[in-house]
């Protein structure tokens, strides 16, 4: 069973995974009605960054002590 | 095109959301509080809200209840667990829908394609043919079956009937009947000006003209895969007319100032209270764009033709009325023949405002809604005038008693000079009506 702390971390990831899908969504849908490569661009840094945000986040759970003074996850 | 108000705290979840709706057609607002959301839902009425169950300042559970009793808006919330779901559906019933972090675009989509049918949940006892249509007359059962074999095919729908029988619910039903994936959108090509008929239709992108500070996209790509309702077709001027033939045949839209074509398909209905015979003498359609939307002409009955609906639609609306203020008013026998007798000049759209007065005006003690003396509208009255007068196949004595009775009305009543007017004298007004009055 994971700890309430883990599971809080884990539960703060969708929120980056969120971002992710609906900006993914709004590049194609950009690029297949608009064709507005600028914009699609900017779309795109945001999924990058948002990916840095998950990563960072994975990267917490790593490192949060486990009960009974376990190694972290993974 | 649905009305939504999203709330959500993650800014980049928002504006991406926000910006997705818009470019799917929908007009959104988008806060990310609950005091903001509060405040626009003071102010405006969304069609859909779709709110992040946990926000800075408070969940967006609270906005519920800030919504006023009975309301139509669709409410969705964002959730991150699936366990959330079975919890809140407890609390607020099953008219909550739900969306699981992470969100993709058919999870999006798939709130709307819901809502397509306008008229929504039927709260009376009285059957929804295809969802929108009242009536068991045959008029209408031949209709029914107009509908029903059109929506196996994809051809475009002309839809010819008087002002008031309600075209645009018989385009929805077709629709309904379609069982399509895209969206229903209805445009009124006589409520545009010239400039604005090809960006309303067409789109266009941002800077295309003076004024042109968004992009805009035009009810053909919002209805792609569904159906396109264009009203009142034979008001849209003569020379923009070869614009909507070569999207018809091309079945490809360029917005204005744009330079990719956009491939768009689905179905076309179009509305007219004109005859064919005025539409082909006074040149209102191209003969090549008639021919492309009128595949299929669908002629919707008058209301007079088919009185036997009329306590069907009366019913049907007071139903929709007492659920609306709450109460339980209905209409007494004698009430009902006063209406079976009245004309409907104005068709099914007469009919229901008649009733909304009727409703409102309604005896509390007694419960029953209470008609006006007289029901003709102003407008009725006009058109009977325009009718009066001499046309072929009217008997002298006809047109004889029409002048006496219009001059009559004229003078408001007075005998004296309604005889000076017509030059006869007072003793023949006086027979002539009394003999009006045996007849």
């Amino acid at each position: 069973m994971l700890d309430a702390e883990t599971q809080r971390l884990l539960h703060d990831l969708r929120n980056p995974l969120n971002s992710i899908s609906i900006n993914a969504e709004l590049g194609k849908l950009t690029l297949e009605r608009t064709g507005d490569i600028q914009r699609a661009i900017h779309i795109f840094d945001i999924i990058l960054n948002e990916c840095r945000n998950c990563s960072n986040k994975l990267n917490d759970i790593k490192n949060t002590p486990r009960k009974f003074g376990e190694e972290g996850v993974g | 095109m649905a009305d939504v108000l999203l709330v959500d705290d993650d800014r980049n979840f928002l504006n991406a959301t926000a910006e997705l709706l818009g470019l799917l057609g929908h007009s959104v607002k988008a806060v990310d509080s609950v005091a903001d959301a509060r405040e626009l839902i003071g102010k405006h009425q969304f069609t859909h809200m779709i709110l992040d169950l946990i926000l800075p300042d408070g969940s967006g559970l609270h906005l519920l209840e800030a919504l006023p009793a009975k309301s139509d808006t669709k409410i969705t919330l964002i959730t991150g667990h699936p366990s959330v779901k079975s919890i809140v559906k407890n609390l607020y019933g099953s008219n909550v829908s739900y969306l699981i972090k992470p969100i993709d675009l058919s999870q999006l989509q798939s709130l709307f394609v819901e809502h397509q049918p306008v008229a929504g949940v039927n709260h009376s006892t009285i059957p929804l043919h295809f969802n929108f249509l009242v009536g068991e007359s045959e008029p209408m059962q031949h209709l029914y079956e107009m509908i029903e074999r059109v929506s196996l095919t994809r051809a475009n729908v002309l839809l010819l009937g008087e002002s008031g029988v309600g075209k645009e619910m018989v385009a929805a039903a077709i629709h309904y009947a379609s069982k399509v994936d895209g969206e229903f959108v209805a445009t009124n090509c006589g409520a545009f000006s010239r400039e604005l008929i090809n960006s309303e239709l067409f789109g266009h992108e941002k800077g295309a003209f003076t004024g042109a500070s968004h992009r805009k996209i035009g009810v053909f790509e919002q209805a792609n895969k569904g159906t396109l309702f264009l009203d009142e077709i034979t008001e849209m001027p003569l020379d923009l007319q070869p614009n909507l033939l070569r999207v018809l045949e091309t079945k490809k839209v360029t917005r204005l100032g744009g330079v990719t074509p956009i491939d768009v398909e689905g179905r076309v209905v179009s509305a007219t209270n004109r005859t064919e015979l005025e539409i082909a003498e006074q040149h209102r359609l191209r003969e090549d764009l008639y021919f492309r939307l009128a595949v299929f002409p669908i002629h919707i009955p008058p209301l007079r033709s088919r009185r036997s609906d009329i306590p069907l639609l009366v019913q049907y609306f007071l139903s929709v009325f007492n659920q609306q203020y709450d109460s339980n008013i209905s209409i007494s026998e004698e009430s009902l023949q006063k209406l079976m007798e009245y004309d409907w000049p104005g068709n099914v759209r007469e009919l229901r405002h008649a009733v909304h007065r009727a409703f409102i005006m309604a005896d509390p003690q007694k419960k029953l809604i209470v008609l006006p003396n007289d029901l003709t509208s102003p407008f009725s009255k006009i058109s009977q005038q325009h009718a009066a007068g001499i046309s072929v196949g009217k008997t002298v004595e006809e047109v004889e008693r029409e002048l006496i009775e219009i001059t009559l009305q004229h003078f408001d009543g007075d005998k004296k000079q309604t005889a000076d007017m017509l030059g006869i004298s007072l003793k023949t007004l006086y027979n002539r009506l009394n003999s009006y009055a045996d007849a």
